[in-house]
């Protein structure tokens, strides 16, 4: 289980998969759910339920360990086959915070469900490739600030690449101020 | 959690560790030895030379009590040469080798096992014995070269033969070095592995942050084929176990 206090884990935790019910739900009709609509939550219908609650359904099994689950958890379209085979034809060029904004922790639970060896090694290479990038950019940050058409992979990264950059950034940063302090005194 | 910074040193805490080098003083007043923490200072008799600690020394020098002398591979030849060595393309996969560590001095008691030995003193990088003195070697770089350098030739510069050729040689390095450093990003893997023997603190220092995140994402990506490869191994070595039988049949065999 992701660990409790860290904020990056409820935040990853909190993006939506789609979960299909396999028994009613009328209590459930009106709430923020089911975008508070009145429609009754039958057996067939499909909800985007935050990854906490869509997993607890999932993996649960009320009446004992041969019956069926409450509900079955079917891959994110950001996890999608659209999105892998982008991911595999250029990697640098897909917008992973269009598709979620904690791209790699959505995968990683995703991981942890399903065992999807071709997903795992898709993402992995992609995590590479995009962290070079990443290192190319914090160096030159000072064409980047004036350039604009790298400012399109820059807005594509997600959450723990933008923490990445400004590692790489701070790095180099904190580097060059120490010169700069020492040369002073 | 409470702490922002992340593990590790950062830049600042590097160069501020760096000052404890010693270095080769030659005094122009005279001064009696000090009772440091890290241990005593010998006394200062103008004019022979005395190692000293590094704040120390440039305590001294701006007080004008006493000149420092730059370590031999601060010189414009030997900075020159290991230039010369980064550059060469059959050693793009390495850095200049680390000056010899000093032999071990003390033998282990346990056999094979010298981190048990009470008394056993093995010194080795960042604060090696003669790392900036004069007599340190002149063709390696130790482990805080870009900090002490720098340093010398800020606050040290009438030291110096030729100050702008050794500023830019230490530039030319730094940025030879560190274009390698991240070129091995590329390998960079879940169990991977970058072979960096030579790297200073200071370059350390500014990749740390990075590095340490791309390992950990990968690491963290690769979690469930880790655990489904640990379980395979596991159930694999069970039935190799489970094999023994084998015999069994065969000794049934021979009744």
């Amino acid at each position: 289980m992701a660990p409790y206090y860290s904020p990056t884990a409820i935040l990853t935790d909190a993006q939506k998969a789609p979960t299909t019910f396999s028994l009613a739900v009328p209590a459930l009709s009106h709430s923020p759910l089911n975008n508070n609509s009145g429609t009754p939550i039958t057996p067939a219908t499909t909800l985007d339920l935050p990854l906490w609650l869509a997993e607890m359904l999932a993996v649960s099994r009320p009446s004992g360990p041969a019956s069926a689950p409450l509900a079955t958890l079917d891959m994110p379209s950001a996890l999608g086959p659209k999105v892998m085979n982008a991911l595999t034809a250029d990697s640098t060029s897909v917008e992973l915070r269009q598709q979620a904004q904690w791209f790699y922790g959505l995968g990683e639970r995703m991981l942890e469900l399903f065992e999807d060896e071709e997903m795992g090694a898709v993402l992995l290479n992609t995590f590479k490739k995009r962290a070079l990038e990443i290192a190319d950019k914090a160096q030159n940050t000072r064409t980047a600030q004036q350039g604009g058409d790298s400012g399109d992979f820059m807005s594509g990264l997600d959450e723990t690449e933008r923490q990445l950059f400004r590692a790489a950034h701070d790095g180099t940063h904190t580097v060059k101020r120490w010169f700069e302090a020492t040369s002073r005194g | 959690m409470a702490l922002p910074l992340p593990p590790g040193l950062t830049p600042s805490e590097v160069g501020f560790l760096c000052e404890m080098e010693h270095v080769t003083v030659i005094p122009r007043q005279t001064l009696d030895g000090l009772e440091l923490l890290g241990g005593p200072t010998g006394a200062l008799k103008p004019p022979l030379p005395t190692p000293l600690p590094l704040w120390l020394a440039l305590l001294l020098k701006k007080q004008r009590r006493a000149n420092i002398t730059p370590p031999p591979w601060l010189s414009v030849e030997a900075l020159t040469q290991i230039l010369d060595f980064e550059t060469d393309e059959r050693t793009a996969e390495l850095f200049s080798p680390l000056p010899d560590l000093p032999p071990a001095t003390t033998t282990a008691p346990l056999e094979g096992d010298p981190y048990l030995a009470h008394d056993s003193l093995e010194l080795s990088a960042p604060f090696l014995k003669d790392a900036a003195t004069a007599r340190a070697q002149a063709d390696a770089l130790p482990y805080h070269w870009l900090e002490i350098g720098h340093l010398l030739i800020t606050h040290a510069a009438d030291d110096f033969d030729d100050l702008d050729a050794v500023r830019k040689l230490l530039r030319d390095l730094r940025e030879v070095r560190m274009s390698k450093l991240r070129k091995g990003f590329e390998v960079l893997d879940a169990g991977g592995g970058v072979k960096m023997n030579g790297v200073g603190g200071m370059e350390i220092a500014e990749v740390r942050g990075f590095v340490g995140g791309v390992v950990d994402g990968l690491r963290r990506l690769n979690r469930s084929r880790e655990e489904s490869r640990k379980e395979r191994e596991t159930e694999e070595r069970e039935n190799g176990l489970g094999s023994s039988s084998y015999r069994d049949d065969e000794d049934e065999d021979m009744l």
